[in-house]
């Protein structure tokens, strides 16, 4: 049993394994929402998908199958070596724990980039969300639609990304002034929790929308 | 029921390696040409495995709280819910001016 | 009388702590001045902080409707035009909902009972708590600025197409829901972490005061509906800003669609906002007929059917949209269903007062009084869920008639009953009864008067969120006009009596004025900062009023946990409890 005379335990928790389990239970049930939040979208694709199947197939070509793999590598990486930062703190090797946290802030970093190409490549093109939608190569008049979901979908998972990646530097921050060990690494366990959500989003975002046919 | 159950080493390498031979097949089915919907039906399938791996390896779900299973697993039920029921409507309208 | 024993079960050696009515230092003067208050994570001044605020919202969105009532004393205009009217109904509904019902029970008592019921010091995520209230602050904010840029005149529900046209500060608007939507799954979770880890020994599920159940029902409707909500306003401010075209027909989207999304969280709304009020009107039923609640488990569990069960029927309020038949009738058939499990706890209820020691005090009277409301209210819904006949009352007056019914009679008498029962815990005071009670006729008597009227007008054709109506409606809509006034003045009575027993000459209430079981009974009144000077262990039920009081007060020693673990075996006892 964690025996804990430290000030990392909340007076009104009986001990620091009830709080840990409080804490880890309170970011899944917050993840329920993370997941319900990407669901609307996903419910969304799949309603107009179902409308307009050649639409999608047609369009999906627009996105670069290439760059969303590679992609889908880094982050399932990124997911690899938040686990491992996770490890390393349960087994209070301080050093190992940021050095986990930067590699997995680093494959989140190059995740950014290789969007950011993505993006600015079909703005290039005049694929822009919804009504500032010019370009002509595909012919369906709901592709603004395709696209609108598209941006939606991984526009908002690149934000969480990026929140993630702001949870993460504040975790190395912390491990430096050495706030945690392996009586106390409950942020760490939870941020990768969200962290790990966020790679499954994507996990289904890119068949979805990369590998239509 | 013990908070603390550690992660090791071994599990966490092999499930990296199993995503990433999934991912490598994901791409190569997508390859293929298999007719619709079961297209979809394989895509989501091996998604759906990969995120299985995640949520009970990395996420360590497999050694945690069955609560937090079941939250889980209540968000795709959900889901699945909203999707399924609002298709009764969006895929049974009848067309009430032809061709409007 | 023992004043020790050993808890059945768990084998804890136990001690009696009896305490006096009122401690030396209550959590209201433990932390003095205004700065203590809003940087407080004591969840007994956030809940306070929150009441005031609802109260305060209510104030506004009950003017609104007086307006309104007002404008329509004359078929034409009376003093406001067809522009402004909208904008005021949008408003009132707006502000209503998502600033006051959604909120109210939850996180005005919840928030101050829930911990003390489970004879915990605080919820499970203390700071969160206070985050959340500030962020409900930020979303009224928001909210409420659009009326200076612009107020929105959609209704509360912004349907497309006419929510993403409109040149009417719709984005402040719906962003402001958005920011509130997070104040409510914030909630929702501290709640949920709270009821599962932190019960003293001895409470187990089956023991838990049924005002808890409901609110764990709440929460789990709060978690996976409202992120729902949350990207469909996102969805709708895209939709205006970069014209995405998902839900407006002009940009080649579909407006049903939006309706869908809408409605997936606004009809589990609804049972976000009532089943607080079906737990503290068990509360109060349970004290004051002095009876067990008949089939606890059945409304406990009824709770959580409706909870899950609301989220399969929200296309009962899309049959004239144009969705399809067959989805129209589905929704029907389940709407039929979600009326049982609640039909079973007015029945539970009835059944409770029987044969019983009923004590008519003002908490009592506002029970009764939401027994008959929301009864009515309740038909009128399963009226509505029937197909044929909804679509000949959709949007008139009667659907109008049927939500005051229950949010109003049902949910907001609830939250009335639950403020006049738990007003001494909290304050330390008692209220004037008399005026209390006058006060509950003349909203009982308004409220009817203003909204049995609206049945009429709605059967009879009267649309709803109309400015103007023909001639023949004219006399139905004054009666329902005085009716709003006499609602007012019962409320004024109310304001001040409550403000007067705050006063230098507000009478002092003991700690148990009704003889309730359940734990918040049992603390000082008003309480100390941490609930308890020593952990409660629970070995009776919280409606075993057979049994005498002094049988709850048994615990065992130390509250303090600054750090320290508690010996082994107490906290493995109490681990074997929380699960």
């Amino acid at each position: 049993m964690a025996h804990s005379s430290n000030s990392n335990l909340a007076h009104h928790f009986v001990d620091s394994e009830q709080q840990f389990d409080a804490s880890k239970m309170g970011m899944w049930i917050f993840l329920v929402t993370e997941i319900l939040f990407f669901g609307g979208l996903f419910a969304a694709y799949i309603i107009y998908r179902a409308w307009y199947p050649e639409l999608y197939i047609m369009a999906s070509s627009q996105l670069n199958t290439t760059m969303g793999a590679i992609n889908t590598g880094v982050l399932i990486l990124s997911s690899l070596t938040m686990a491992l930062s996770i490890w390393s703190a349960q087994n209070n090797d301080r050093k190992k724990t940021t050095i986990f946290l930067a590699v997995t802030i680093i494959c989140a970093i190059i995740f950014m980039i290789i969007k950011y190409f993505e993006y600015t490549h079909k703005f290039h093109l005049g694929i822009f969300p919804g009504a500032y939608y010019t370009f002509t190569g595909i012919d369906h008049v709901k592709a603004p639609q395709f696209f609108s979901i598209y941006y939606m979908m991984t526009g908002l998972h690149g934000i969480h990304v990026i929140i993630g990646v702001g949870l993460m530097i504040w975790l190395v921050i912390k491990n430096q002034k050495q706030a945690f060990s392996s009586s106390y690494y409950t942020p760490i366990e939870i941020v990768g929790l969200y962290w790990h959500v966020v790679d499954i989003i994507w996990i289904f975002l890119f068949p979805l929308l990369y590998l239509i046919d | 029921m013990s908070g603390h159950h550690h992660l090791s080493l071994k599990v966490l390498l092999g499930t990296a390696l199993a995503l990433g031979v999934l991912t490598v097949l994901t791409v190569s089915v997508a390859m293929i040409h298999i007719p619709s919907p079961f297209n979809i039906v394989v895509a989501i399938a091996i998604a759906a495995v990969k995120a299985y791996l995640v949520v009970m390896y990395f996420m360590n779900l497999r050694n945690d709280s069955k609560f937090n299973l079941l939250s889980f697993g209540f968000s795709i039920l959900f889901l699945l819910i909203f999707v399924g029921i609002t298709m009764l409507d969006t895929m049974f309208r009848v067309e009430v001016i032809p061709g409007f | 009388m023992d004043n020790t024993t050993t808890s059945p079960n768990i084998g804890l050696k136990l001690k009696r702590f009896t305490s006096p009515d009122h401690p030396e230092v209550n959590f209201a003067q433990a932390e003095k001045g205004i700065k203590a208050w809003l940087t407080t994570i004591d969840h007994k001044k956030i809940g306070l902080m929150y009441l005031g605020s609802i109260a305060f919202f209510f104030f506004i969105g009950g003017l609104l409707a007086l307006l309104l009532r007002w404008e329509l004393w004359t078929p034409a205009k009376t003093f406001l035009d067809a522009d402004a009217y909208n904008q005021v109904f949008t408003l009132h509904g707006a502000i209503m909902i998502f600033l006051v019902l959604v909120p109210s029970v939850p996180a005005a008592l919840g928030n101050f009972f829930l911990p003390i019921m489970v004879g915990a010091k605080d919820v499970a995520f203390p700071r969160l708590n206070l985050l959340s209230f500030y962020i409900y602050l930020t979303g009224a904010f928001f909210s409420l600025y659009s009326i200076v840029t612009g107020a929105i005149d959609t209704g509360w529900t912004f349907y497309t197409p006419y929510s993403a046209q409109t040149s009417a500060s719709v984005v402040s608007m719906t962003f402001g829901v958005f920011v509130l939507g997070f104040s409510s799954i914030l909630t929702g979770l501290n709640f949920i972490v709270t009821i599962h880890k932190l019960r003293v020994p001895g409470l187990t599920w089956g023991k838990l005061p049924l005002f808890l159940w409901s609110i764990y029902a709440t929460s789990v409707i709060q978690i996976l509906a409202t992120p729902v909500l949350a990207i469909t306003l996102l969805l709708l401010i895209m939709e205006r800003t970069l014209k995405i075209g998902i839900f407006d027909p002009t940009l080649g989207g579909d407006p049903v669609l939006y309706q869908h999304f809408f409605w997936f969280y606004s009809h589990p709304a609804v049972y976000i906002m009532i089943l607080p009020g079906f737990g503290v009107i068990s509360e109060i039923i349970g004290i004051f007929s002095k009876r067990r609640v008949f089939g606890y488990w059945f409304i406990a569990l009824s709770s959580m059917a409706i909870a899950l069960m609301g989220f399969l029927v929200w296309g009962h309020h899309m049959f004239v949209s144009g969705q399809s038949t067959l989805s129209s009738v589905v929704f029907s058939l389940i709407t039929f269903f979600v009326g049982i499990p609640t039909g079973i706890k007015i029945f539970n209820w009835v059944a409770t007062m029987y044969k019983g020691s009923i004590s008519l005090r003002t908490p009592m009277w506002y029970a009764l009084m939401f027994l008959f409301l929301f009864t009515i209210g309740g038909f009128t819904g399963v009226t509505l869920g029937t197909l044929s006949v909804d679509v000949h009352l959709h949007d008139t007056y009667y659907v109008v008639a049927h939500f005051h019914y229950v949010m109003m009679g049902g949910m907001l008498v609830a939250f009335l009953g639950g403020i006049h029962l738990w007003w001494p815990k909290m304050t330390g005071r008692m209220y004037n009864e008399k005026l209390a009670n006058l006060s509950a006729l003349l909203i009982f008597i308004g409220f009817n008067m203003t909204f049995f009227t609206q049945f009429i007008l709605g059967a009879k054709g009267m649309p709803r969120r109309y400015y103007h109506y023909i001639d023949q409606f004219q006399s139905l809509h004054q009666f329902s006009t005085v009716g709003s006034w006499v609602i007012g003045l019962g409320f004024s009575i109310m304001l001040f009596y409550l403000l007067k027993s705050l006063g230098k000459k507000g009478v002092i209430a003991p700690k148990n004025p009704w003889g309730g079981r359940s734990l918040e009974w049992m603390t000082q009144t008003p309480p100390v900062m941490e609930n308890f000077d020593y952990t409660p262990v629970v070995i009776h039920g919280p409606y075993d009023f057979h049994k005498p009081i002094a049988e709850f007060e048994y615990g065992i020693e130390g509250s303090d946990s600054h750090g320290h673990d508690h010996n082994s075996e107490q906290h493995d006892n109490k681990h074997s409890v929380n699960a």
